[in-house]
């Protein structure tokens, strides 16, 4: 075991743990604030501009405000479970940094099974998210978080298959090596189905836009949250960007070369981590932009989506690299193979989603004033 | 005592989840309970009558000019609509005729508003489909010119009282044609960007094609009017059957649908849009100088007793004013015919059977006014 | 809008009356001419007999129903007032039924139009109306237990409202 300074490594632990929460709450904020202003220049708008320069401390003001709060429990809420749900989403989440990789040779704890774990613990959160939803005693709250679990665990399936199919490729279930196998190609060239699934499953395990149903202002006015204020309240709020911004880190380590593609190794960790950043930043922007353009889904539609779609198609995928893998080709024949029948996966998907839209069906007549007047 | 479980203990029991009167997607103070079974909606129960301001009631003690000013705050966001009716029933009552230019300014001030009005709802109901808030700034960014326009001539951006008795309160300012062509080229970049936002948006359409629907049967028992009638495929346009300004002398389309379901209300509505531009083009050739009142117009404005049920095509639908006089100078019964009212008792049966999420959007459909509903 | 002939004496022939006669045979109906629309008054008992008769013939085939309400004329007893629209022939009538002050009640129209079913709710809680048969009946735009006030009659009061509601409140009461 390598520790920091040779300490021990309770102490160790503890102190990579602080940094990793402080620091990352910092990152948070910050990512609050920038999706308020990327969505307002989506929306004509020009979102925080008073507090501090160009309303940077917006989200400083924000945290205070809700920290100063009363933190108010409803009377019939069941007391342990209410104070209790917030910390069972908010920690899980925060476990995932522990494997997510900030540069080549930067990650809390390089575990061989990192991809492994950070889909485990990321779906431990929809724990507190029924617990929150059942204590209030509150029936928006009680059907968001019903709304939440059939969305979890309809989409975790497609997002760990994705995965495997990702792993078999890369051969290796430690991200660290993931992203170090990417130093000439990223994994998305060969497996663009499997990342366009990690992306939708992405969104919906994040509960963003188009797939907010859970929480949807318009029907359950927030779901879970409902009853929350004040500091309970912003640790789910923490946690939902939080988990963001993992996901995009490890959408961008898996995927998109992280910090190895193009020349990470070579040009140090300045331009590692510039790398990763920009990676990161650009799915969180996709994601931003995907939350200002669509509407909402609707949970049969949402369920349907997954368990006839993504799921045979991502077996599917499987299974095709299982096949190609298997037969020891040579490394340019076999990846070429791969990268063909994937990209023929993503054109299935979007012609099934085409097809299902746009039925026919007869249009809006236009009937001329003077036609039809007497 | 056994302990063997009773049938009874197995037996599902539907949630009643009340909606409103304050939440994000009832617009206002309506208030609908919801009876689910799960995500199904087995019964839905609309409550309303929590902005009834006695409006009726307060109309007969007001004479003819102060009642004007009462019917922008019943119709808050089609108020040149709404002032239309009252002053046309009081013009009606006491035979009064309307100089041209004041009717040609009427019908440009009242497509405008109906222009306004659909901005309203384009961007309301892409709130209540789950677009967070773009098609709402989109949509708002293009009424506000129109307000600014109306602000220009009425020095008022709500509550107008510019309509009266026998033809307008003022002139319009002198580069009235100039900022209407203006007005009416940015309303149709705003046409263009929502319908490119929402319209093809291949969500918006799985979330609202067949959701909602009315029956053509239906629509017309249930007495629902504008574009929720319209769009189950009945040709009712009054601005085309009964004529009133000068409606018969320009040339406008009228779009039916054919499905009536959610997705046809919406292009009815972006339709009605285009066609609105189309009539203000076509009235402001129409334009020309004169008088906006006429020569004679009595001092006091007294009708002989009689009464006169005036019904104009409002951007929600038919609006119409049933006004009594028995004399004097106030109406001895006003009773304001709210077209959102007609339409809101048809929401449970386009709700019933389905998801809690197309109810709510079969309400954002309706494109209800609580302050006209309620009155 | 331009013309509508010379106010005073309107006379109801080439109007919608004789056909309207001809759909009412069997009803004692009367007929007037207003600004607009005509107006036919049915006696109480026979008046949902006769809206049925007008949305069921083929030629008048009345199945809109535009506004339903009531007006209080005081000592003269109320109106009930049916504005009725054809959606397939577009015309209008407008059938009124005259009530007694101490005698408020009459069928209700939501066996002929869904669409009445609200409207008889608003006209009862407003005017006292009963509307016998409504499958319905709870106030709607008032509180559930404001049953035996009716606000748009002529007698409700209006200013003294003011003084109802508080001992402090003084500037209701001028004289």
């Amino acid at each position: 075991m390598n520790t920091l300074f040779g300490l021990p490594v309770a102490l160790d632990a503890l102190i990579r743990v602080l940094i990793i929460v402080s620091v990352m709450t910092v990152v948070v904020m910050g990512l609050i604030y920038v999706e308020r202003k990327v969505l307002a220049r989506f929306q004509q708008r020009l979102g925080p501009t008073r507090t501090g320069p160009m309303g940077l401390l917006q989200s400083v003001a924000d945290a205070l405000k809700l920290v100063a709060k009363e933190d108010v429990r409803p009377t019939n809420a069941d007391p342990w479970v209410f104070e209790l749900a917030p910390f069972l989403v908010f920690v899980p989440t925060f476990l995932g940094f522990v494997v997510v990789p900030f540069a080549l040779a930067w990650s809390v704890r390089d575990l061989d099974l990192g991809l492994f774990y950070i889909l485990a613990v990321s779906s431990v959160n929809i724990v507190g998210w029924v617990m929150a939803g059942w204590a209030s005693d509150n029936r928006y709250a009680m059907l968001g978080a019903l709304r939440a679990v059939a969305q979890s665990i309809s989409y975790e399936l497609p997002l760990v298959m994705a995965m495997i199919a990702v792993a078999m490729v890369a051969d290796s279930l430690n991200i660290s090596e993931i992203v170090r196998g990417q130093a000439m190609v990223p994994n998305i060239v060969w497996q663009p189905l499997p990342f366009l699934m990690f992306f939708i499953c992405m969104l919906a395990e994040m509960n963003r836009p188009p797939f907010d149903i859970p929480v949807g202002e318009s029907e359950v006015v927030g779901g879970p949250y409902v009853e929350y204020s004040g500091i309970r309240w912003s640790m789910f709020f923490l946690a939902e960007y939080a988990s963001m911004f993992i996901m995009a880190l490890l959408g961008a380590a898996v995927f998109l070369g992280g910090s190895a593609w193009p020349f990470g190794e070579q040009l140090g960790l300045p331009w590692q981590i510039l790398l990763t950043v920009a990676k990161a930043g650009l799915i969180i922007f996709v994601v931003i932009w995907t939350r200002a353009s669509f509407p909402r889904l609707r949970i049969d539609q949402l369920m349907s989506f997954s368990w006839k779609l993504l799921l045979p198609v991502s077996f599917a995928q499987i299974m095709v690299n299982g096949l190609i893998l298997v037969y020891d080709l040579p490394y340019g024949m076999s990846h070429t193979l791969l990268a063909v029948c994937s990209a023929a996966g993503v054109l299935f998907v979007a012609s099934a989603i085409n097809r299902s839209v746009t039925s026919p069906r007869p249009r809006p007549l236009l009937i001329p004033r003077s036609e039809a007047a007497r | 005592m056994t302990n063997a479980l009773q049938p009874s203990e197995f037996e599902v029991q539907d949630i009643m989840i009340n909606m409103g009167p304050q939440h994000p997607a009832t617009h206002g103070v309506f208030r609908m309970v919801l009876q689910v079974d799960g995500e199904i909606v087995k019964d839905l129960i609309p409550h309303i009558g929590y902005m009834h301001r006695g409006a009726e009631k307060l109309s007969e003690t007001m004479d003819f000019r102060q009642g004007i000013g009462f019917m922008d705050r019943t119709e808050y966001l089609a108020q040149f609509n709404a002032e239309l009716g009252y002053v046309m029933a009081v013009e009606k009552l006491m035979d009064i005729e309307v100089p041209e230019r004041a009717q040609w300014i009427r019908m440009i001030l009242c497509e405008l508003n109906r222009l306004s009005s659909h901005f309203m709802f384009t961007g309301a109901f892409g709130t209540d489909a789950g677009v967070f808030g773009t098609s709402f700034t989109y949509a708002f960014r293009w009424r506000e010119e129109i307000l600014d326009l109306f602000e220009e001539i009425t020095g008022d951006r709500l509550m107008y009282a510019y309509f009266r008795p026998g033809g307008l309160a003022w002139e319009v300012t002198d580069n009235f044609e100039a900022r209407v062509r203006q007005v009416l080229e940015l309303s149709k970049q705003g046409i263009k960007d929502i319908d490119g936002l929402v319209t093809n948006n291949e969500i918006f359409k799985a979330r609202t094609q067949g959701v909602g629907v009315l029956t053509k049967e239906q629509a017309i028992d249930w007495g629902t009017t504008g574009p929720v009638l319209r769009a189950s495929g009945v040709q009712m346009d009054i601005r085309r059957d009964e004529p009133y300004l000068f409606y018969d002398q320009v040339e406008f389309d009228i779009p039916i649908g054919q499905n009536g379901d959610v997705y046809d209300r919406w292009c009815l509505r972006m339709e009605e849009m285009r066609q609105s531009v189309r009539i203000v083009e076509q009235c402001l050739t129409k334009l020309q100088p004169g008088p906006i009142q006429p020569e004679r117009m009595p001092r006091m404005l007294r009708t002989p007793p009689g009464e006169v049920y005036i019904r104009t095509e409002a951007p929600r639908g038919e609006f119409g004013i049933y006004m009594v006089s028995k004399g004097g100078n106030r109406p001895h019964r006003l009773k304001v015919r709210s077209s959102c009212f007609a339409n809101l008792q048809s929401l449970r049966d386009m709700s019933i059977g389905q998801y809690v999420a197309d109810a709510v959007l079969a309400l954002g459909s309706m494109d209800i006014v609580l302050c006209e509903v309620d009155r | 809008m331009t013309t509508e002939g010379a106010a005073p004496e309107r006379t109801l022939s080439g109007t919608i009356w004789s056909e309207v006669d001809r759909a009412l045979s069997g009803i004692t109906a009367s007929a007037e001419r207003a600004v607009l629309d005509v107006i036919v008054t049915i006696p109480r008992d026979e008046v949902i007999r006769g809206l049925k008769a007008l949305k069921a013939d083929e030629a008048l085939a009345f199945d809109y129903l535009r506004c339903l309400t009531c007006v209080d004329n005081e000592a003269d007893g109320m109106d009930v007032v049916y504005h009725l629209y054809s959606t397939e022939k577009r015309h209008n009538v407008t059938v009124k039924v005259h009530l007694e002050a101490n005698d408020l009640f009459v069928d209700t129209a939501t066996t002929v139009w869904r669409a009445a079913n609200w409207y008889e709710r608003e006209a009862a809680e407003m005017f006292g109306v009963r509307f016998r048969g409504h499958p319905d009946p709870r106030t709607l735009l008032m509180p559930e237990d404001m049953t035996d006030t009716f606000p748009l009659r002529k007698d409700h009061p209006l200013a003294e409202i003011e003084v109802l509601q508080g001992e402090g409140i003084a500037w209701g009461v001028e004289e």
